[in-house]
C-alpha cells in the first residue's frame, strides 16, 4: 500500500486501509463456533508478542533519534500530542468499564496509533527501521483484526470513523525537528503503555467470559492422581 | 567533745549541704544543647564567666581534670561519640554551678538510599529509605512526590518510620514517578531522587501458605500448595503467575518450574525417601519482578512402612508386595552406597541381599505399574 507524503492524505487513506480490510478477518471463525473465548486468549497473546516486539523496536529507535530520548532517565513533561490516545485510566473507572466499552477503547486507540506508526515509518532513515516498523505495524494491524473479531463474536458494533475527525498528526510545517522527535517518543511510548493495559484488559475479559473453562481443568486434575 | 557543739555542727553542716545540693541540682538554666561532629574539637566556655575565672567542670558527674581547662573554657580535642554527655562547670569555691552543656557527637548525614515498591498493585506503592552510615544524632526525613508535575501525598507509615504509602490515582501512566527525599540533622544536611515508571516498580510479596506433602503410595511425588499474597489486592483482574523452586535437601541443584495459574503443583520426579526443600516465588503476569522467595517448605515423599526383619532365616519369605528398604527402589536414579539405611528403616546386613533381589524384581513390576 503506497501511502502520500501528505500528512492529512496519508491519514485518510491509512484509515480507510485499515477499516476496509476488517470484515475479512471474522469471517474466520464461524465454524465450530466455540465462542469469543478463544479469540480472547489469542488477542491477550497477541499484545504479549507486540509488547516483545516493540521493546527492541523502541530501543533501535530511540537509538536512531539519539539523546536525550535514548536516555533511560529521561523524563520530559507531556507536552503536544494531545491527539495520541491516553491509556491512562482513572483506577475505578478502568475496573468498571463494561465490556463493550472496553474492547471500543482498545480498538480505537490502536486504530489511531497504526495510523500514526505508518507516519514514523515514511520518515524513518535506515531501511533496517523502515523494515521494522513495517513488520511491527502488520502485527498491529493483526491485533486489531483479533480485537474485531472479538467485538463481533460478542455482537458490538465497529466504531466508525465520524468524518472530520481522522487524527491529525503533524500540525504544519512548523513542527521543529526536535519537537518532531518528542512526538516519536511519545508514540513510542503510548503503544508499549497501550499494550500493558490491553493484556490487562483482556486478562479482565477473560475471566469473565471464560469461567466454564476452569471447571473442566479441575475435573481432569482430580482423576490423574 | 562538747555535747552543744556536736549539735551545731551537725546543724550547720545540714545546713550547708542542703545549700550545696540545691545550688548543683537546680540548674540556673537548662542545659544548652550543642551537637558537634565527629573527630573535630570544641572549645567549651563556661557560660558567661570570665576567661580567668577559677571554675571546674565535670561531665556527667566526673570531674575532669585542669589540664583540659584552658583558663574557664573546657578543650576536647578529636570528638569520639563516647565524649557525648552533660558538661557542667562550676564555680571552684563555691560550688556553684555556672552553666550546663549537653554534648551530642556525631555526623552530618550521608546520601540517603531511597527505594519503592509496588506490592500491592493497583492500589498504590510505598517508598522507604535509610541512611548508609549511622549519624548517631536525631535526623528528620521529609519525602516529596511528583507524578509530571502534580503533588502527591505520601502517608507516613503507622508501624515503621521509615516508610511511607501513596496511592495510584490513574493507572497505566505514561507519566513516570518522581520521588525525592531529603534528610537533615544540626550538623547538616542531603538529599536523594529516584524516578521510575509505574510498571517497572512492582514486586509482589511472596505466596504464603507454601505446604508440601507426600502423595500417598507415589514414592516419587510430592503435592505443594500455596496462597496468593494477602497484600495483592486483586487477583482476578491482575493475576499472578509462579515460580516453584525444589531440591532434595543433599544436592545443591535446584530444579524449577514456573507456573502461569493455579496455586498447586504435584512434583513428579522426586528423590524416592529423600527429604526436600521446597520454595515459590510470584510475579505479575505481565510487568514487574519477581517476589522473593517464599519461606521454604519441608517434604518427604511416601515410603512404604519397612517390615521388621528379625532373623537372616525369615527374610526368603517376604511376599512380592514388599520393597525392603535395605536396597534403593529401582526407579530411583541416584545409586549410592550411602543411600543404604537413609530410607529410615532398620539396618540389615549384606547378607540377605540375594533373597531379597527377588522380592524387589516383583516389587518393581508393582511400583511402576503404581507410579502411573
Amino acid at each position: 500500500m503506497d501511502l502520500r507524503a501528505g500528512d492529512s492524505w496519508g491519514m485518510l487513506a491509512c484509515l480507510c486501509t485499515v477499516l476496509w480490510h476488517l470484515p475479512a478477518v471474522p469471517a474466520l471463525n464461524r465454524t465450530g463456533d466455540p465462542g469469543p473465548g478463544p479469540s480472547i486468549q489469542k488477542t491477550y497473546d497477541l499484545t504479549r508478542y507486540l509488547e516483545h516486539q516493540l521493546r527492541s523496536l523502541a530501543g533501535t529507535y530511540l537509538n536512531y533519534l539519539g539523546p536525550p530520548f535514548n536516555e533511560p532517565d529521561f523524563n520530559p513533561p507531556r507536552l503536544g500530542a494531545e491527539s495520541l490516545p491516553r491509556a491512562t485510566v482513572n483506577l475505578e473507572v478502568w475496573r468498571s468499564l463494561n465490556d463493550k466499552l472496553r474492547l471500543t477503547q482498545n480498538y480505537e486507540a490502536y486504530s489511531h496509533l497504526l495510523c500514526y506508526l505508518r507516519g514514523l515509518n515514511r520518515q524513518a532513515a535506515t531501511a533496517e527501521l523502515r523494515r521494522s516498523l513495517a513488520h511491527f505495524c502488520t502485527s498491529l494491524q493483526g491485533l486489531l483484526g483479533s480485537i474485531a473479531g472479538v467485538m463481533a463474536a460478542l455482537g458490538y458494533p465497529l466504531p466508525q470513523p465520524l468524518p472530520g475527525t481522522e487524527p491529525a498528526w503533524a500540525p504544519g510545517p512548523a513542527h521543529s525537528d526536535f519537537l518532531q522527535k518528542m512526538d516519536d517518543f511519545w508514540l513510542l511510548k503510548e503503544l508499549q503503555t497501550w499494550l500493558w493495559r490491553s493484556a490487562k484488559d483482556f486478562n479482565r475479559l477473560k475471566k469473565k467470559i471464560q469461567p466454564p473453562a476452569a471447571a473442566v481443568t479441575l475435573r481432569l486434575e482430580a482423576h490423574g492422581f | 567533745m562538747a555535747a552543744p557543739v556536736p549539735w551545731a555542727c551537725c546543724a550547720v553542716l545540714a545546713a550547708a549541704t542542703a545549700v550545696v545540693y540545691t545550688q548543683k541540682h537546680s540548674p540556673q538554666e537548662a542545659p544548652h544543647v550543642q551537637y558537634e561532629r565527629l573527630g573535630s574539637d570544641v572549645t567549651l566556655p563556661c557560660g558567661t564567666a570570665n576567661w580567668d575565672a577559677a571554675v571546674t567542670w565535670r561531665v556527667n558527674g566526673t570531674d575532669l581534670a585542669p589540664d583540659l581547662l584552658n583558663g574557664s573554657q573546657l578543650v576536647l580535642h578529636g570528638l569520639e561519640l563516647g565524649h557525648s554527655g552533660l558538661y557542667a562547670c562550676f564555680h571552684r569555691d563555691s560550688w556553684h554551678l555556672h552553666h550546663q552543656v549537653l554534648l551530642h557527637v556525631g555526623l552530618p548525614p550521608r546520601e540517603p538510599v531511597l527505594s519503592c515498591r509496588s506490592n500491592t498493585y493497583p492500589k498504590g506503592f510505598y517508598c522507604s529509605w535509610h541512611l548508609p552510615t549511622p549519624t548517631y544524632i536525631p535526623n528528620t526525613f521529609n519525602v516529596t512526590v511528583l507524578h509530571g508535575s502534580k503533588m502527591m501525598v505520601c502517608e507516613k507509615d503507622p508501624a515503621l518510620k521509615n516508610r511511607c504509602h501513596i496511592r495510584y490515582m490513574h493507572l497505566f501512566s505514561t507519566i513516570k514517578y518522581k520521588v525525592s527525599i531529603s534528610v537533615s540533622n544540626a550538623l547538616g544536611h542531603n538529599a536523594t531522587a529516584i524516578t521510575f515508571d509505574e510498571f517497572t516498580i512492582v514486586k509482589p510479596d511472596p505466596p504464603e501458605n507454601v505446604v508440601a506433602r507426600p502423595v500417598p503410595s507415589n514414592p516419587r511425588r510430592l503435592e505443594v500448595t500455596w496462597q496468593t499474597p494477602s497484600t495483592w489486592p486483586d487477583p482476578e483482574s491482575f493475576p499472578l503467575k509462579f515460580f516453584l523452586r525444589y531440591r532434595p535437601l543433599i544436592l545443591d541443584q535446584w530444579q524449577h518450574v514456573e507456573l502461569s495459574d493455579g496455586t498447586a503443583h504435584t512434583i513428579t520426579d522426586a528423590y524416592a525417601g529423600k527429604e526436600y526443600i521446597i520454595q515459590v516465588a510470584a510475579k505479575d503476569n505481565e510487568i514487574g519482578t519477581w517476589s522473593d522467595w517464599s519461606v521454604a517448605a519441608h517434604a518427604t515423599p511416601w515410603t512404604e512402612e519397612p517390615r521388621h526383619l528379625t532373623t537372616e532365616a525369615q527374610a526368603p519369605e517376604t511376599t512380592t508386595s514388599t520393597t525392603s528398604s535395605l536396597a534403593p527402589p529401582p526407579t530411583t536414579k541416584i545409586c549410592d552406597p550411602g543411600e543404604l539405611g537413609s530410607g529410615g528403616g532398620p539396618l540389615v546386613p549384606f547378607l540377605i541381599s540375594v533373597p531379597v533381589t527377588l522380592a524387589l524384581a516383583a516389587a518393581a513390576a508393582t511400583a511402576s505399574s503404581l507410579l502411573i
